[in-house]
């Protein structure tokens, strides 16, 4: 599954200092560096405008090479924001990408990959981007504050649909959706391995080679479309040798094994139990569109034995005044930008750090010809050697970034507060710098809590889900060397876990260098807006509001100020926020407890994932699967019309010419059947073989009546309960030997019954010698019901075989049918003379094709379910709607089949005194008083003049049909003490629908109660 | 009457698509309808005096936990605990009948050669194409010639077994499920190609 | 979620359905008592966290009822056996 080597070609040497000459077309791209292919240009356009780039630049380098500083507007204020990162920690630039059918709103602009042809455009802006008509909320900004909605908009009730709604989600809001069918294919797929690596910066690449040399099944998932993590943005050297061509090593090396599989554009989004990690590959993200066949996204879940969590660490901002316009950056992706893309962020850059680290944009900026207009560090004492790496430029220790001054172009100046003043200074670029942060999700969505480490002034995983190690950035590792030790450690011990081992081999060389850091949240002295989180507009005061107001639990200050509720889950601004509530909290004092304070619980996914790819193929009609009979091909081409029934699609009527409305058909086939003769498709019913020595005193056990006198050859109605006592199933069962029983169940319920016989065999009678399998789709099954039902078999069989002597009501056999074997049974759910053929499936579509020939030769026709249905209820047969979970033996009006000589499932729970109370709603049919008035199933019961009340209601109207026999509209229900009724005359209530009928209480048996007919 | 016309349950459901780099199709895929199966379920206790019957009658060993046994034409799968899938390509007709007159009373027999739909798969990107629906490790290390897996591919209930290390795999699928089965493989196998064997 | 099935091997928990419960016995009809007896059988069921022994029906492999010993509160199986070969015991409080 490995594929080729995307990465572009290394045209930069590590430590090569480029120069900032602007190109053509692309003012902001250094004249050389970086690792994307100078040699080839990509077109594409943002907000309309043509722009080119070249490949291995995402959309945000493209967009600073061609100098675009403004990207898109924020969520509630609508201010101006530019790129903020360089990776999915993006909160600012996000964009919808693409047109039509295949427009994707809050794309990170970071994240995209260029290609040729792509189009990108700005969001939640009005009319434009430069002009933005909501941009006033910034002026209104204290009535923006946290809790403003739940504040403001709390009454008039009814103002809240109609208004309210409305008006915030026009203002607020992001990217919309295309609001079109999605073209593309998704997917889903497993792996398995011995140990997954998530992340190919310096420790997970160590991890893989580790792992893979030792001989284990290792899958390696990057997010990025190329391999080497932080090692593609640093001027830092491995081994002697640059890190992205020591990346570039380690990469061919783990392509080149056999059992190492390595998914780019992955990312892994969540832990789940027992080693199941859910992760999305972004198969076809980074073209026009997929090929043919090609699925554009593909989920996978990746069952792993071990996992070496390399996820690495984000960089984190500081509060200060409006540090979320335009060329306010991480000073990582700034060094990003220069390093890995060969643009320049800004040609005047300040850089504000806290860190250590902060000092080597600085210092990279200098070494590609970039002005650095200040470093200014809030620490007084500064190490000599970083005074020195930064060539000259002017450093300011002890000193603090108030506000910015700058428009919707971005950044123009910087107010410093130094020795007690305020000093301006001039700069396009803020590279700030506050710490890192582990990315600690994947190591707490089982549940397990981060620790607070002092050293590092962030989270840090502590204990591990089963099965996972961390190593490097992720576990605050935070220098090249340690990460490339602890990647290779945990690579080895992970395959060592799995049974893998090989001769320890020494980890690759790196130099240390400083990381200290100091904590630094917030400059108090700000004056203007200063943002937590940029994404949901959350800011300083929105912090200090919710500590004033008691919201002060981080879970309380998140749902209060909705911060690191937006979609990059508040990767930058979550530990900021925590902290400066933990210093509001400590009141002043220096005892901020960070470890008590704790942060929010990170639930999977870690980033966002598209509904789609977890429908997979699954969508539209292929929602679900589809069950089709082996008559299926021969109903189709008869001209049924098809209704969904669990998973199987049946034929529902057999519309002909000149028929206007499916009554019409389905009346014509009722009366068909009973002047005449039908067929009809009743594969879909369960067949259960039963079969041993007590198959017979299994099913006394599982049925309310007695089945173990059955005679061979004949076939016996059955009713079976679940152990509460209410009606679980019914169905015929016949005995086809001394021990061997054939057992049908309702379409619907077939594998409920299945499993419930398992459970009665193996968890309750364990003893029984009793085997049972599901035949179902073995056999192809018709009813033929009619007068001329007799007639028809005939012709299929030959006299002798269907008389009634041979085959008498309740009859069955095994025999042959057209060179097939076949089975043939006298069973009747329609009334009248009926009997059920089946034949192997293969034989379905010919043996239906026959039988329509059959019946036509006598003036009958295929009939379908709705038929059926009206014939059942006709007959007083109950179905679905009867036994619907709510119903026991005598609601159904089967009282008398409840054996009392054995005991059965459900019988000592049916025999509850409520459920043998007399006044219990029981079976009835009920017939409209006007024959011309039609009833709807659903209705309740009412005594006539009685008010329409729950307390009066006296059951409820299940089944309806109009019967063709009678001239009108029928129903079955049940009624309190319905059989002692007949006769009464009562209201079938149906508020819901405007029904309000008087019906008269009948026997359920519309038809023949005698049964004459049966018989023929 | 006249004999009835069997109907194959994959027919007209399998659709040749061209691997989009030209070449040879990712996955080759050919329907069995020849073949006839049967579940063979022990009766209580019998399950020793079952595994001698099975092999004096066919010369299959039954297969203990879920693998694949054959001999000659005849193949035999754990199904679970009790029960195997007894298959023959081909032969006479009637192997549910022979088998239970053989085995008769040891264990309960139900043809089932209607009752399932079988299909071949092969080419190199098999494995990449059941994975899309199949929750098993089918890596030469956890999956081979001997093994078998009563499963679900895509929501469907499947009976999944290895034939040879080319690698070749046979799939069960309950008929009525043959259409979405066939979607399902049409779809999944399509970045690779999908090749229509005849039989 | 993963289920060790001992006959199918381990296994995705989507192939499983869970019943509840896998200490009770079902109650003597013909016992004094039995209608009382059947109504705690049928609805009354305690909700450990922690150790429970629990069935669950391997629906999508080898359709046997299995019964499992799970911690409730990290999901981590003790032991998963046929539920023919295991004999429920009273659980342990």
């Amino acid at each position: 599954m490995s594929h080729a080597s995307q990465a572009a070609p290394l045209a930069r040497d590590a430590d090569g200092a480029g120069e900032s000459r602007p190109r053509a077309g692309q003012p902001a791209r250094l004249a050389s560096g970086g690792l994307v292919d100078r040699t080839s240009t990509l077109h594409f356009t943002f907000d309309g405008r043509s722009l080119a780039g070249h490949p291995g630049d995402t959309l945000a380098s493209a967009l600073i090479a061609n100098g675009v500083r403004l990207v898109g507007r924020s969520f509630k204020y609508h201010r101006p924001r530019g790129i903020f990162t360089a990776g999915p920690e993006e909160p600012n630039a996000l964009v919808e990408i693409g047109t039509g059918a295949r427009r994707t709103p809050n794309t990170k602009a970071t994240t995209v990959e260029l290609f040729d042809g792509l189009q990108a455009v700005s969001q939640n802006r009005w009319p434009s981007l430069r002009v933005d008509a909501l941009a006033i909320n910034q002026l209104g900004g204290p009535f923006l504050a946290a809790g403003f909605y739940y504040k403001t908009f709390m009454w008039p009730a009814a103002f809240w649909e109609k208004v309210y709604e409305p008006l915030i989600r026009r203002a607020a809001g992001l990217g919309g959706a295309s609001g079109l069918p999605d073209p593309d294919l998704y997917e889903k797929s497993h792996a398995f391995c011995d140990v997954l690596v998530i992340g190919s910066g310096p420790a997970g690449l160590a991890a893989a080679l580790a792992a893979g040399r030792a001989g284990a099944r290792v899958i390696l998932c990057e997010d990025d479309f190329a391999l080497g993590g932080k090692l593609l943005a640093e001027r830092r050297e491995i081994d002697g040798r640059p890190g992205a061509h020591w990346a570039r090593a380690a990469e061919a090396e783990l392509a080149a094994m056999p059992e190492v599989t390595i998914l780019r554009r992955c990312q892994v989004f969540g832990t789940y139990d027992d080693g199941v990690y859910g992760a999305l590959e972004r198969v076809a993200d980074h073209v026009a569109a997929p090929r043919p066949g090609q699925p554009r996204q593909r989920l996978w879940r990746i069952v792993a034995r071990a996992c070496v969590n390399a996820m690495g660490a984000v960089e984190r901002s500081i509060a200060f005044g409006g540090n979320d316009r335009p060329g306010v950056m991480t000073a990582s992706a700034v060094r990003t930008y220069v390093n890995r893309f060969g643009v320049a962020p800004g040609r005047a850059v300040a850089v504000f750090t806290a860190t250590d680290d902060g000092w080597r944009t600085a210092a990279d900026l200098a070494a590609a010809g970039i002005g650095v207009a200040a470093v200014i560090d809030p620490r007084s004492g500064v190490a000599p050697a970083l005074r020195a790496s930064v060539g000259g430029a002017r450093v300011l220790t002890g000193a603090r970034v108030c506000d910015v001054r700058g428009g919707a172009d971005g950044v123009r100046a910087l107010e410093i507060l130094h020795d007690g003043r305020r000093e301006r200074i001039v700069a396009d670029t803020l590279a700030v710098s506050g710490g890192w942060n582990p990315q600690v999700a994947l190591a707490t969505h089982k549940g397990a809590k981060p620790r607070w480490s002092e050293a590092l002034q962030s989270f840090v995983p502590d204990a591990m889900p089963q099965g996972m190690r961390v190593a490097g950035a992720a576990n605050g590792e935070m220098t090249l060397a340690a990460c490339l030790a602890a990647g290779a450690a945990r690579g080895e011990e992970a395959a060592a876990a799995c049974g893998f081992t090989a001769a320890p081999a020494p980890a690759p060389r790196a130099d240390d260098e400083p990381c200290g850091l100091v904590a630094l949240w917030h400059v108090a002295e700000s004056r203007s807006k200063a943002f937590v989180d940029l994404q949901n507009d959350v800011t300083a005061a929105d912090v200090d509001l919710a500590h004033r107001e008691g919201f002060r639990s981080v879970e309380h200050l998140k749902r209060y100020t909705t911060l690191g509720m937006a979609t990059d889950q508040g990767k930058t601004s979550n530990v900021l926020g925590h902290a400066m509530m933990a210093a509001l909290t400590a009141g002043g004092t220096d005892t901020v407890d960070m470890g008590r304070v704790g942060t929010t619980m990170a639930r999977p996914p870690h980033l966002p994932v598209a509904i789609g790819a977890f429908a997979g193929h699954h969508r539209g009609k292929h929602f679900k699967p589809t069950r089709l009979s082996a008559a299926q091909v021969w109903a189709e081409g008869a001209g049924a019309t098809f209704v969904e029934t669990g998973l199987w699609l049946r034929a529902q009527w057999y519309p002909r010419p000149g028929e206007t409305d499916w009554l019409a058909s389905v009346s014509r086939e009722v009366r068909t059947v009973r002047e005449a003769v039908g067929f009809c498709d009743v594969s879909t019913l369960g067949k259960i073989d039963i079969q041993g020595a007590d198959a017979g005193a299994f099913l006394d056990r599982v049925y309310v009546n007695t089945v173990s006198t059955l005679p061979v050859g004949k076939a016996r109605y059955g009713l079976m309960l679940r152990e509460d006592g209410f009606a679980l199933d019914d169905g015929t069962t016949a005995r086809l030997g001394p021990e061997h029983y054939l057992m049908s169940t309702t379409t619907a319920n077939a594998a409920r019954v299945m499993q419930h016989l398992e459970f009665c065999h193996q968890v309750l009678w364990p003893d029984l010698d009793v085997a049972m399998v599901s035949v179902t789709e073995q056999w192809s099954q018709f009813s033929v019901a009619g007068p001329r039902a007799r007639d028809v078999m005939a012709r299929l069989f030959g006299a002798s075989d269907v008389s009634d002597a041979s085959l008498p009501y309740m009859g069955c056999r095994a025999t042959r049918l057209g060179g097939a074997p076949a089975r043939v049974f006298r069973l009747s759910f329609s009334g009248e003379l009926a009997y059920e053929i089946a034949v192997p499936a293969r034989f379905g579509a010919a043996l239906a094709e026959a039988l329509a020939e059959a019946v036509a030769a006598h003036g009958g026709c295929p009939y379908g379910t709705e038929a059926l249905g009206v014939m059942r209820i006709e007959k007083g047969h109950v179905a679905g709607n009867e036994l619907n979970g709510q119903t026991t033996g005598r609601d159904l009006g089967l009282g008398r089949m409840m054996s009392k000589k054995k005991d059965y499932v459900g019988r000592v729970m049916a025999e509850r005194p409520a459920l043998v109370a007399p006044e219990r709603p029981s079976l009835v049919g009920v017939r409209p008083v006007d024959p011309s008035q039609r009833l709807r199933a659903g209705s309740h019961f009412l005594r006539l003049g009685a008010e329409a009340s729950v307390g009066n209601d006296e059951g409820y109207l299940t089944s309806v049909a109009f019967s063709p026999s009678l001239g009108g509209w029928i129903g079955l229900g049940f009624l309190a003490s319905g059989p002692d009724r007949l006769g009464e005359r009562i209201r079938a209530y149906d508020p819901v629908r405007g029904g309000d009928v008087v019906v008269e209480v009948v026997s359920p048996v519309f038809i023949d109660p005698e049964g004459s007919r049966l018989h023929g | 009457m006249a004999d009835l016309a069997p109907r194959a349950a994959f027919a007209g459901l399998l659709h040749a698509s061209a691997p989009p780099e030209g070449g040879i199709p990712g996955l080759v895929v050919s329907a069995r309808p020849e073949r006839q199966l049967a579940i063979a379920i022990a009766r209580k206790g019998k399950r020793a005096e079952l595994a001698q019957r099975l092999r004096q009658a066919t010369g299959l060993a039954l297969p203990e936990g879920p693998h694949r046994t054959t001999a000659g034409r005849m193949t035999a799968l754990g199904t679970g605990p009790r029960s195997w899938l007894v298959m023959e390509e081909g032969g006479e007709p009637g192997l549910a009948d022979r088998l239970a007159e053989a085995l008769s009373p040891l264990a309960a027999v139900s043809d089932q050669s209607d009752g399932y739909a079988v299909l071949r798969l092969t080419g190199a990107h098999v494995r990449d194409v059941l994975a899309k629906g199949i929750a098993l490790d089918l890596h030469p290390r956890a999956f081979g010639p001997g093994s078998a897996a009563v499963t679900n591919c895509a929501h469907l209930g499947v009976t999944l077994w290895q034939i040879d290390e080319a690698p070749t795999f046979e799939l069960a699928v309950f008929r009525s499920y043959a259409g979405s089965l066939a979607h399902w493989l049409g779809e999944s196998a399509a970045e690779f190609g999908l090749g229509v064997a005849a039989e | 979620m993963r289920i060790t099935c001992p006959y199918c091997g381990p296994r995705d928990v989507a192939e499983f359905t869970y019943l509840g419960d896998g200490t009770l016995r079902r109650p003597d009809p013909a016992a004094p008592g039995a209608a009382a007896a059947f109504h705690d059988y049928v609805y009354l069921r305690d909700n450990p966290a922690g150790r429970h022994t629990e069935l669950w029906y391997h629906a999508g492999g080898c359709r046997s009822w299995l019964r499992a010993v799970r911690d409730t509160r990290t999901h981590a199986f003790e032991s998963v056996a046929l539920a023919t070969d295991s004999v429920p015991s009273e659980q342990a409080q």
